[in-house]
């Protein structure tokens, strides 16, 4: 019987595996690195060694040299100084990429608001507005960001009032005028002392930071309640706006005038700017309208009861329960929304919007030939970007999650 | 004495807030007076554009014309919809011969047919119907399309998806009707159900192997026309692109996705910086790069075409966006199936192949339909790099003599195709996530 039961039980050991090469999981681990490293390395070297031999054949130049080589074309719409002729690629590549971040930040900040906005009215418990909300959401996800694009630019910005007959925007003051050629905007001009001013701006923002945080030590130790946000929007304002009397208003304007066939002076933007801003940010906005929704829906709805019931407002339940809890789930798919607004910034080529793009991928390759330089420098901007943004949304998932548990 | 309520209280009809047509009204748009002016404002709102649209596109608009003039002669405010009318064989079918155009509606039925028993509820191995649609479709509709001489190979290919279709056509069709494989049902009629499994199989192939050949003199007797790529374009070539796309997507983002995931160090880094590359950069640089780099990569004298370029970078793009779809797919697959299978043995190749990923594909449908959206969605930037997609024919009406200038409506009605195709999609997968997650309870 003992017996029995042993040979059983030894039967049911399973045998010491003897070391054999082909079924050796560590053997196998290396063996299928290496083949795919092999495999890739393979193709790679194919490929480079293929465009080394076409671009001697074709005679193609290569290496960066060409960044400080002058480029001979002109842009419409640069933030820095360049002259054509004697600015270089380099300065395209920087005028182009300032233009695409400048497009996608401002992009970004008006289709959160947009986004935000939408969001909360999907949530209405006004039934008429919840459903145009949920219009406005379906139409513009479901219609090709570039055929938007294209339309606005055609079909809305190209087709305003010559320069002659601007629009006015500023109410008679002529100081923002609309026309088909784009926005003109008057530009302050700082004077001597009006560095005071900002000085005094900056000294009132710290003055109510520093007045909120000791409100919420006061309330934290004894539960009374001071009312910070009076206070400090006065002192915001009122503190720069004295300084800025005092001082004998050190700012002039510097509006656009119209002269000969345009207007001269201010800031301008072109319509192509126009219309990929306004395009970017409806589409975007539709986008994070839904995640905006999402988020709030994701709070479970006893936060919201409990929260009334201990007798919170509606507007400070949305506020300090709701909304606080809904960020964690909202803010990933909104930060990705930000990189796609960064990314889909390029359809400017479409219209002719001077962005990195359109600028150095298009223009300065077709005009200096540098192909695979050019690519790669382009892609790099964009990867630099989207790599910046993937680093700050990691920190702000790792705060979120330390924070939760 | 108790008092005892000797008859039942009859039941009060609900309050007229809750059922009337006034108390929805109430509840819902007038509530308070804040709300009454909101709705108010909505419902202003909601006239000007709608009476805005309604007059521009219907009441004044020309939908008979013969030029551009015209529609302006008969109104000046409205849409001038007679040139985009003039255009639809181009919107819809680019350059494509005006007598060959049946192939291509012909291709789109076929493809319709061949995938509508996948929503039979009675029809079996729908696996099969799905892989044989993947497998041989491609070189049918791909020699319907293009046409000319067919090789070797494209003429088995041909035959075999022929065979295929028509196996996959009578398989629904018995299906249907008798409620049982087309398999059982040759058997039986043979009188054969009796006989051992081998003999069976044997009698199934050798039938399948005679229709093959018959499929193939046949399709010896007819060539098609050759139709060079340049001539495609429309709503066409916009459907080619984003369906090559989002089928060989699908297969290159599985094998990316378990490179990502796989427990080799050299994989993983290569295919997470692979997808990360491609991720972080917009997809019309990538189209750039296709068509200034490609010509590079290849060895000297081998000159792709830029539709072959363009698709080629399109499948490159989205499998990497395909990968994260089926990462996060993967993700959501509960660690125990893991460990299920390999209890019973299998290795890493059965396991994912058998066990993880059929789990993992049918819960990833709705999102592979959301990213053939995007795909959709996308492939109008080829019109940038000069293909004649549909955005590139609506663009091309403005530089037609005689709607020159005609921008507006061009777009306006691809927005709406657009938005019909997308929004129906949209529609669908939502309702498969909601029908998928119902039978997931676990």
């Amino acid at each position: 019987m003992s017996d029995k039961a042993k040979t059983k039980a030894e039967v049911r050991i399973r045998p010491k595996e003897e070391f054999n090469f082909f079924q050796d999981q560590r053997v196998r681990s290396v063996f299928y690195q290496l083949l795919t490293a092999g495999i890739v390395g393979w193709l790679a070297w194919y490929l480079v060694s293929n465009t080394a031999h076409n671009l001697e054949v074709r005679g193609m130049n290569t290496g960066f040299g060409f960044i400080n080589s002058s480029a001979g074309f002109d842009t419409d719409f640069k933030l820095i100084d360049y002259t054509p002729g004697i600015g270089t690629f380099g300065d395209i590549f920087i005028i182009g990429a300032l233009n695409t971040l400048l497009i996608s930040f401002l992009a970004i900040i008006l289709s959160s608001f947009l986004g935000f906005f939408i969001g909360v009215l999907r949530l209405s418990s006004n039934w008429l507005v919840a459903k145009v909300a949920l219009a406005y959401v379906e139409i513009f996800r479901n219609v090709p960001l570039l055929i938007q694009i294209v339309f606005w630019y055609i079909g809305v910005f190209s087709l305003l009032p010559r320069v002659k007959q601007s629009l006015d925007l500023s109410f008679g003051t002529e100081r923002v005028v609309l026309n088909n050629r784009g926005l003109y905007m008057s530009t302050p001009v700082p004077g001597d002392l009006f560095w005071l001013t900002l000085v005094a701006f900056v000294v009132a923002i710290i003055g109510a930071f520093l007045y909120r945080r000791r409100a919420h030590k006061l309330q934290d130790a004894s539960g009374k309640q001071t009312k910070t946000l009076l206070p400090s929007l006065a002192a915001i304002i009122l503190l720069p706006l004295i300084v800025f009397l005092v001082t004998g208003m050190p700012l002039e304007w510097d509006v656009p005038a119209l002269k000969g066939f345009n207007y001269v002076g201010g800031t301008s933007v072109p319509p192509s700017f126009l219309a990929l801003l306004v395009s970017l940010s409806i589409y975007h906005a539709a986008h994070i309208a839904e995640s905006v929704r999402a988020g709030i829906l994701s709070v479970n709805k006893g936060q919201s009861e409990a929260a009334l019931s201990i007798g919170l407002k509606p507007g400070k339940v949305m506020s300090m329960v709701v909304i606080p809890q809904a960020m964690p789930a909202i803010v990933p798919p909104l930060i990705s929304n930000w990189m796609n607004t960064v990314k889909n910034s390029s359809l400017a080529i479409a219209i002719g919007y001077s962005d990195i793009v359109s600028l150095f991928m298009q223009t300065a390759l077709n005009q200096a030939g540098y192909a695979v330089e050019m690519v790669g420098m382009t892609m790099a901007f964009y990867m630099f970007i989207s790599l910046t943004i993937s680093f700050f949304l990691n920190i702000y998932n790792k705060r979120v999650q330390l924070v939760e548990r | 004495m108790a008092i005892v309520k000797a008859t039942k209280t009859p039941v009060r009809p609900a309050p007229i807030s809750e059922t009337s047509v006034f108390g929805w009204l109430q509840k819902n748009l007038f509530s308070s007076a804040f709300n009454t002016a909101l709705t108010l404002f909505t419902l202003f709102v909601i006239y000007l554009t709608v009476s805005g649209v309604y007059g521009w596109g219907f009441v004044d608009a020309t939908f008979e014309a013969e030029n551009r003039r015209e529609c302006y002669d008969n109104s000046l405010t409205g849409a001038c919809w007679a040139g985009v009318i003039d255009w639809f064989d181009n919107i819809f079918y680019g350059r494509y011969p005006r007598e060959e155009i049946w192939r291509i509606n012909f291709g789109g039925l076929l493809l319709v047919l061949w995938m509508a028993p996948l929503w039979m509820s009675r029809v079996k191995g729908k696996i099969l119907v799905g892989a044989s649609v993947v497998v041989f479709y491609p070189f049918l509709a791909g020699y319907l399309f293009a046409g000319g001489d067919k090789g070797l190979f494209m003429q088995i290919m041909v035959s075999g998806a022929i065979v295929a279709f028509a196996i996959n056509m009578a398989n629904a069709v018995v299906s249907v009707l008798r409620n049982q494989g087309l398999d059982a049902f040759v058997i039986q009629s043979l009188g054969k159900n009796t006989a051992p499994d081998k003999t069976q199989r044997n009698i199934l192939l050798l039938l399948t192997a005679v229709t093959f050949v018959a499929a193939f003199l046949w399709q010896l007797s007819w060539t098609a026309t050759g139709v060079s790529w340049t001539k495609w374009g429309g709503l066409f070539l916009t459907l080619v692109i984003s369906g090559i796309g989002i089928a060989s997507a699908l297969p290159g983002g599985i094998i990316l996705a378990l490179g990502r995931r796989s427990k080799l160090p050299i994989v993983r880094i290569l295919s997470t910086g692979f997808i990360e590359v491609f991720r972080s950069v917009p997809l019309i640089t990538v189209l750039f790069m296709a068509t200034t780099m490609f010509p590079l990569f290849m060895p000297e004298g081998f000159v792709l075409n830029k539709l072959v370029q363009v698709i080629i970078a399109v499948v490159l793009f989205n499998a990497c966006y395909m990968a994260e779809t089926v990462r996060a797919g993967l993700q959501a697959i509960p660690k125990g199936q893991f460990e299920g299978a390999h209890t019973i043995g299998l290795g890493y190749w059965g396991t994912m192949g058998l066990i993880i990923m059929p789990q993992a594909l049918k819960h990833m449908i709705p999102n592979i339909v959301g990213s053939f959206i995007g795909l959709l969605k996308d492939t109008t930037l080829v019109s940038i790099i000069g293909l004649f997609d549909i955005l590139g024919m609506l663009r091309s009406i403005s530089k037609d003599v005689p709607w020159l200038g005609l921008h507006k409506e061009p777009l306006v009605f691809g927005a709406i195709l657009f938005f019909i195709i997308c929004f129906a999609m949209s529609k669908y997968s939502r309702h498969l996530e909601v029908k998928l997650s119902a039978g997931r309870k676990h």
